[in-house]
């Protein structure tokens, strides 16, 4: 509650200074207030989480407020707008200007979430024959969840010299987010005992930006700062983990206990991390030649304070536009990514260790090498020109690389690329009728997938024990049934979009459009991935006379995609 | 390989209606309709294909690899009717009454397999007076 007053009191105080530098300026104020007072009554029926989700829930007579304030003077403006809808729901926003010489915004925003309790009833089997056993257990029914989430922003700029037009601006955001949760946690598989519980929400979103710019004859210079912290200060929610022993008779505690990391304990689950991100970017824009360009050059630093893993990026975009002729005019983009995280080490328990001398003991120890280790290429050419009054054609190749460093194997990753052409036109006459068309083609060679995913191998239909004198396989063994990548990524998309208006008079508008795209994968044996989404809209829009006015309207979205299905088994 | 479709429609109708300066009243109806299903995963069976090496003999005779309902548990089915209704009246330089309901109906015809029966409905009856200067 102190950090809320302490946010709320800076807040009101940064946007207080502009509006006392406001009140030095001498002229004439002009002042417009509309407030709304009122109330509502809020009365629910049967299951009021989804009809109501962002709603209190409460079926009573609540005080409701509306404000609008504008004050002008000769430069400065000040605006404040707020609606209180419940002491959960409720929004306001500040806003001082000073000339051209100072900004200041303050805002703050509340809203309320319920959400519903996954009651687990779909995780209850049983093997044939009365065997292996899947259940569950809800330890908190009828758990009421709710989340508050409180956001505060506020942000000043100021123009520090006219001369260069030098800029300042400095921005705070912070979210706070309070409240339960459920908390699902999963005991290892020789119970599957899944149980649900109730965990306190209280988390924190610090973000800090802050830029300096300036011009340099033709061209703007510039640097940001970016700063984000978040974390979870709340108690962490415990499961119980059951028991070693025999999924089928109870016994051979010993035995499963050998092969687990841990059982018959408390242990925290669901955790949040402790993140902290630091970024840099220089950034510039001007005239180069009959042209303009953009460009920035930036560094990101982030890390799980917990586990002290830290992963880096470093980006680069340069854009030119340079024109042909008239009416023509070409747009060269480049922009790069490369990305790195840290390696971790899994430190695990020996499989079967204190079984005896003779016992099969394996050591799972490996080292997690990141999927997020990568560099990206992203280039394109455009060509955008004026065909005639009427009508304006573009066209784009595109080509994109990413080039994964340790994924599906350790210094030997996916290498992706992507070739992609566009096509847009659009066409308008005067104001009373424009419509646009887009198509776009991408061709994806080695997609993102799953390395190994597909389980299991036709053909391969022997499980050998191994030669310890055990006459059955471990699940362990089944690992290397896997063997074939797998994806829902696809090798070829074609994106098609379509809008038209149409204003015969000024009475009436009508819109039309379609937005659809394909795209599948056939390039991996036994799977044929493909995805299909067709969405068309359109809206009429009505006014007759100046007494009446109709608007109608319409969308649909039509999905359909297939893919492979994985269904848990028992026996692996 | 499994099929998975959802459909989603969506239509609105407002009008507005000004009398002079004293009167206005508006109404919006709105129905969404979402549907998504999957069709039913079918498995290969593999009863005759895994063999235990020690033994020779089919090692999974004693599961069922067939899932006739498990893709049931996909299923979405939500029909959400809104309907908002409200006037204003200026009953005085600068005053205005303002009164406006709304009324939402979601039924849901899945089965709740996660959240059990999310169908629901409420009414949200609001009434005041706006001054502005």
């Amino acid at each position: 509650m102190k950090k809320t007053l302490s946010i709320l009191i800076s807040g009101l105080l940064l946007v207080l200074f502009c509006v006392s530098l406001s009140a030095g300026q001498e002229s004439e104020t002009e002042e417009t207030y509309t407030v709304w007072f009122g109330g509502h009554y809020t009365d629910f029926t049967d299951y009021q989480k989804k009809v109501g989700e962002y709603m209190l829930g409460n079926e009573e007579f609540l005080p409701e407020l509306m404000v609008d304030y504008l004050a002008r003077g000769k430069g400065y403006i000040l605006t404040l707008n707020g609606h209180y809808y419940d002491h959960k729901n409720f929004r306001g926003t500040l806003t001082s200007r000073v000339g051209d010489r100072f900004k200041g915004t303050f805002g703050y925003n509340s809203l309320y979430h319920r959400e519903g309790q996954d009651m687990l009833t779909y995780m209850e089997t049983r093997e044939a024959g009365g065997g292996k056993i899947l259940t569950h257990e809800v330890l908190d029914p009828g758990a009421d969840y709710r989340v508050h989430r409180q956001e505060f922003q506020s942000e000043m700029k100021a123009l520090l010299s006219r001369k260069n037009n030098i800029t300042l601006m400095a921005a705070h955001r912070m979210v706070l987010q309070k409240g339960a949760e459920q908390s699902i946690g999963n005991t290892h598989c020789f119970s599957c005992h899944v149980t649900s519980q109730t965990a306190t929400v209280d988390k924190v979103t610090h973000q800090v930006e802050a830029s300096l710019q300036g011009d340099i004859g033709k061209n703007t210079i510039g640097y940001d700062f970016g700063y984000r912290l978040f974390e979870s200060v709340a108690q962490p929610v415990y499961a119980w983990f059951d028991e070693a022993r025999h999924p089928v008779n109870g016994l051979s505690g010993a035995e499963f206990d050998s092969r687990l990391i841990y059982a018959d304990t408390a242990l925290p689950i669901n955790a949040y991390p402790k993140t902290e991100k630091f970024q840099h970017k220089l950034k510039t824009k001007g005239s180069l030649g009959n042209g303009e360009y953009a460009a920035s050059a930036g560094y990101s630093r982030a890390e799980n304070k917990g586990t002290e893993l830290v992963s880096t990026a470093w980006s680069g975009h340069v854009n030119y536009s340079h024109p042909l002729n008239q009416k023509s005019r070409l747009i060269a983009r480049i922009k790069g990514v490369k990305l790195d995280s840290d390696d971790l080490f899994i430190d695990l328990p020996t499989y079967r260790e204190g079984r005896g001398p003779t016992a099969s003991q394996r050591d799972f120890d490996f080292t997690r090498y990141s999927t997020l280790n990568r560099s990206e290429f992203d280039g394109s050419l455009e060509l955008i020109t004026r065909v005639n009054p009427r009508l304006t054609a573009s066209f784009l190749l595109g080509y994109e690389n990413i080039s994964r460093k340790d994924y599906p194997v350790h210094d030997d990753g996916i290498n992706t690329n992507r070739f992609s052409g566009q096509l847009k036109l659009r066409y308008r006459k005067g104001l009373t009728y424009s419509t646009s068309v887009k198509y776009r083609y991408e061709k994806t060679s080695d997609p993102f997938t799953s390395g190994r995913g597909l389980f299991e191998a036709r053909g391969d239909t022997v499980l050998n024990p191994i030669p310890d004198g055990f006459n059955f396989v471990f699940y362990w063994q089944r690992e290397d049934l896997r063997y074939q990548a797998i994806t829902t990524e696809p090798t070829q998309e074609h994106i098609f979009e379509w809008n038209s208006q149409w204003r015969p008079t000024s009475k009436m508008n009508v819109s039309l459009g379609l937005k659809g795209s394909y795209d599948k994968n056939g390039d991996l044996d036994s799977l044929d991935v493909n995805h299909l989404n067709v969405q068309p809209y359109a809206a009429l829009n009505l006014t007759p006379n100046p007494n009446w006015s109709f608007m109608a309207g319409g969308s649909f979205i039509h999905y359909k995609s297939r893919g492979p299905v994985a269904v848990a088994l028992f026996d692996g | 390989m499994v099929d998975y479709k959802s459909n989603s429609a969506h239509l609105y109708f407002t009008s507005t209606y000004h009398s002079g300066a004293k009167f206005s009243a508006f109404g919006t109806i709105s129905l969404t309709m979402s549907k998504a299903e999957m069709d039913q995963a079918v498995m290969p069976d593999l009863t005759s294909r895994l063999v235990n090496a020690v033994t020779g003999l089919p090692d999974l005779t004693h599961q069922d690899f067939t899932f006739p309902n498990m893709h049931e548990y996909s299923n979405l089915e939500y029909n959400l009717l809104g309907i908002h209704l409200g006037f204003e009246y200026a009953f005085y330089p600068g005053w205005t009454f303002t009164a406006d309901g709304q009324y939402y109906d979601l039924s849901d015809d899945a089965g709740g397999w996660v959240y059990g029966d999310e169908s629901g409905s409420y009414y949200m009856i609001r009434t005041g007076v706006r001054y502005s200067l």
